[in-house]
């Protein structure tokens, strides 16, 4: 990501283009090479916002209508207030360089019934650059832990107008954070089941911070207030609450009960009486899983949840605050 | 968050490079410095090219780290070469080795393969004092994350050989780094040495 | 913004929560903005009125967990607009950064002891602050206090006016207390009325053997079965809309 931040080279006055967080350029005009300090040794950028007021409130009502929310949300639904915030992330490059090696266990059964297990040496380099964000403040109720954007134009020109969270978490605990989690996507990349070496080495390579843009909506359904964040740049909702709808919640539990329920009947019936009860002890898990998945949303389903909360217990569990594993190269 | 010029703490004349290069060569006095948390004067190597070389010559920049090394065991399934074994000059399983990193941007084949090259063949080279007016691939490696590196190295050679490793128990201490420009040569398929 | 006295030539330089130098502007020096010692006050603006707390209260109230109809039975018996005083410490520990947050006044509340950070825009607080009229809880306990079980060094330290929902309300002839961030809406309590989840899992567990039953009989009588398997659908139905909508 190269991008103009409004500074200017020192020799001959150009604008000058830097990657986020290097600290080394050179002035495209003039070609002296430019050192760039940050505060405390932080380089900070701001992402431009690119919405307006208008087109946040289209994005939340397009929003109501997505998904399992209260059907009558679109007609219901009252627009109460919309506000832009800068939110701080702390952005991190780490590269991980190192082996795992150790074997794999394979089993295999031959006509006779005999196991037989083959031990598959395994060695598996792994080198590249984590690219990890991580809020630098307490989102409270925001329901925003980390960036699913890093494309866009970055300027300083809305952060005088547009209030700004302050970073109020350590930037040494969030490089500490990413060394940690680096090493275990690392350990996960290179797929060795049993590790009998291990060596590897985490590089921190970038810090920066970044301040984000992002619209707060709150909106009233019946007395009850809920909101919304909307990407500042992208024009995607990030997070929100909703109200959920019982007509679903009964329409889940109905089918859950009735498909997890014949599916483990199918179970029983093939299963019981043949030698192996993997059958019958399958169709029956099988059954219950799809029952419990749906007891879930029968259960807590009145409220829809979208984003990063903390009492969120529906929908996928997203993964952390990774954006992506990059493809390694010394740049 | 400023910018400012970066100028040679010898002779305060500022440097100027059409690539970003973290070796910063000042042409007035020859210094070169580099800024790893302060800004730190460096002694640095430049190879001569043998005498009939090609034209198309560049100088490559390599750390070379200086290093102690010992393996206390190693178990390799279905392998038996040491690679390592035969680097080790002083007594049969511990001393001293150069560690050479590539500091250009490579991507990993490229990488693994100077790193192991030249770490395993050792090159031979005279010293001069100057570039000699021989372009040179800019630094992008840091000299910390290279002394990080060194570990990889001495793994992936153990690892690269025939075999599949299982098992590496050795000591390694990087005492000192040293920025190296080695002479190569412009090829089609990319750089050849020359020295 | 606040402002201080230039360490070269005194003159007033004003600087804001986020600026760590300054440039005065009458002699040009540049001025390290020491946070090291005590005295810094920030506040965090109201981003939330008076009807948004007790819509994100009746929002929370409707959640899966609270009794049912909490939202609209709770009695709300007062609503306060107030600072609570929280320090923030910035320590250098061998040479890493750490970020404590602690309460500085002496609460029962829930949620003020085990603030992370209050996340917002920090705004310095002086006698031009407009505390919009909240309430401004007086510290009661000493920074002294935490300063001594802190590890490391200190690199910055301030107190942050963290605006607040207190929010009594009765339900079922109890009290119960909540506290709203009116920086982010998050929804902070102890103790509140729980909502039972066994009419919840009775309705799956009589569904999933209903049909795991009815399952096993369809291979001896197929039709029977079938003909209990619509009604059970029917049953299950109706059963799960009741409750999801009235317990």
């Amino acid at each position: 990501m190269s991008v103009s931040v409004g500074l200017n080279c020192p020799s001959c006055g150009g604008a000058i283009q830097i990657s986020e967080g290097d600290n080394v350029i050179n002035c495209q005009y003039c070609d002296s090479l430019l050192w760039v300090e940050g505060d405390a040794g932080v380089i900070t950028v701001a992402y431009k916002n690119l919405q307006d007021r208008d087109g946040v409130l289209r994005a939340t009502e397009q929003w109501w209508r997505k998904g399992l929310k209260a059907m009558d949300l679109k007609k219901k639904g009252r627009l109460m207030e919309c506000y832009p915030i800068y939110l701080p992330f702390w952005s991190t490059t780490t590269r991980v360089a190192g082996w795992v090696c150790g074997y794999e266990e394979r089993h295999y059964t031959d006509k006779h019934g005999n196991t037989h297990t083959e031990r598959i040496p395994k060695e598996e380099m792994v080198l590249r650059d984590y690219q990890y964000t991580n809020i630098a403040c307490d989102p409270g109720d925001l329901g925003i832990k980390y960036l699913r954007n890093n494309a866009g134009e970055v300027s300083f020109i809305d952060f005088e107008s547009i209030p700004t969270f302050e970073s109020t978490t350590s930037k040494d605990e969030a490089v500490e954070l990413s060394k940690q989690r680096a090493m275990s996507d690392a350990r996960d990349d290179a797929r060795v089941p049993h590790v009998t070496f291990e060596k590897i080495t985490v590089i921190p390579k970038r810090l920066s911070m970044i301040y984000y843009p992002v619209w707060v909506v709150r909106y009233a359904y019946g007395e009850r207030m809920y909101m919304a964040t909307v990407d500042g740049v992208t024009g995607n909702v990030l997070s929100g609450r909703a109200p959920g709808d019982p007509l679903y919640q009964s329409l889940a539990v109905t089918g859950g009960t009735s498909i997890g329920g014949l599916i483990g009947a199918a179970g029983l019936a093939f299963g019981i009486g043949a030698d192996d009860p993997t059958i019958a002890i399958g169709g029956l898990v099988i059954g219950a899983v799809i029952l419990g998945f749906t007891y879930m949303f029968f259960r807590h389903g009145s409220e829809i949840i979208d984003g990063d909360f903390d009492d969120k217990k529906l929908g996928n569990p997203l993964k952390g605050f990774k954006i992506a594993g990059t493809k390694w190269r010394f740049n | 968050m400023k910018v400012l010029q970066i100028k040679c703490p010898h002779c305060q004349q500022p440097i100027y490079s059409k690539v970003r290069d973290l070796a910063f060569y000042c042409s007035h006095c020859k210094t070169m410095h580099i800024r790893d948390g302060g800004i730190n004067v460096i002694d640095f190597d430049v190879a001569e090219f043998h005498t009939n070389s090609p034209p198309d010559r560049v100088y490559m920049p390599f750390w070379r780290l200086f290093s102690g090394f010992t393996i206390n065991q190693s178990n390799v399934a279905g392998g038996m070469l040491n690679k390592l074994g035969r680097l080790l000059k002083d007594t049969a399983n511990g001393g001293n080795i150069f560690i050479y990193i590539p500091a250009w941007e490579t991507d990993v084949n490229e990488f693994k393969r100077w790193a192991m090259d030249l770490t395993e063949a050792q090159p031979v080279y005279s010293l001069r004092l100057d570039f000699n007016n021989v372009e040179r691939a800019p630094t992008v490696v840091p000299k910390e994350e290279a002394m990080k590196m060194a570990d990889f190295v001495i793994v992936t050679m153990e690892a690269e050989k025939p075999g599949t490793l299982q098992y590496l128990d050795y000591q390694l201490q990087v005492h000192d780094a040293r920025l190296i420009y080695l002479p190569f040569i412009k090829g089609a398929g990319g750089v050849v040495p020359g020295f | 913004m606040a402002s201080m006295k230039c360490t070269k030539c005194g003159a007033p330089v004003e600087f804001d929560a986020g600026d760590k130098f300054v440039k005065c502007s009458y002699c040009s020096s540049q001025i390290y903005v020491d946070r090291s010692g005590a005295g810094f006050y920030y506040a965090l603006p109201f981003a939330m009125g008076e009807n948004d707390a007790i819509g994100v209260f009746r929002r929370w109230g409707g959640g899966s967990n609270k009794a049912k109809d909490l939202d609209k039975l709770a009695q709300i018996s007062s609503l306060k607009k107030q600072y609570f005083p929280v320090y923030m410490f910035k320590r250098d520990v061998d040479g890493m950064e750490q970020v404590h947050v602690e309460p500085a006044a002496s609460t029962t509340l829930p949620g003020l002891h085990s603030l992370k950070i209050p996340g917002g825009d920090l705004k310095i607080f002086d006698d031009k602050f407009d505390s919009s009229g909240a309430e401004l809880i007086k510290p009661d306990i000493e920074m002294a206090t935490y300063l001594s079980d802190l590890p490391g060094a200190a690199k910055e330290q301030a107190l942050v006016y963290f605006p607040i929902w207190r929010l009594d309300y009765v339900f079922e002839q109890r009290t119960f207390v909540v506290v709203i961030s009116a920086s982010s809406g998050e929804v902070f309590s102890a103790d509140f009325p729980q909502r039972s989840s066994v009419a919840y899992m009775a309705v799956a567990g009589i569904g999933f053997v209903a049909f795991l039953a009815e399952g096993l009989l369809a291979l001896s009588s197929p039709l029977p079965a079938m003909i209990m398997m619509v009604g059970t659908v029917v049953a299950v139905f109706l059963m799960a809309n009741f409750v999801a909508r009235r317990m």
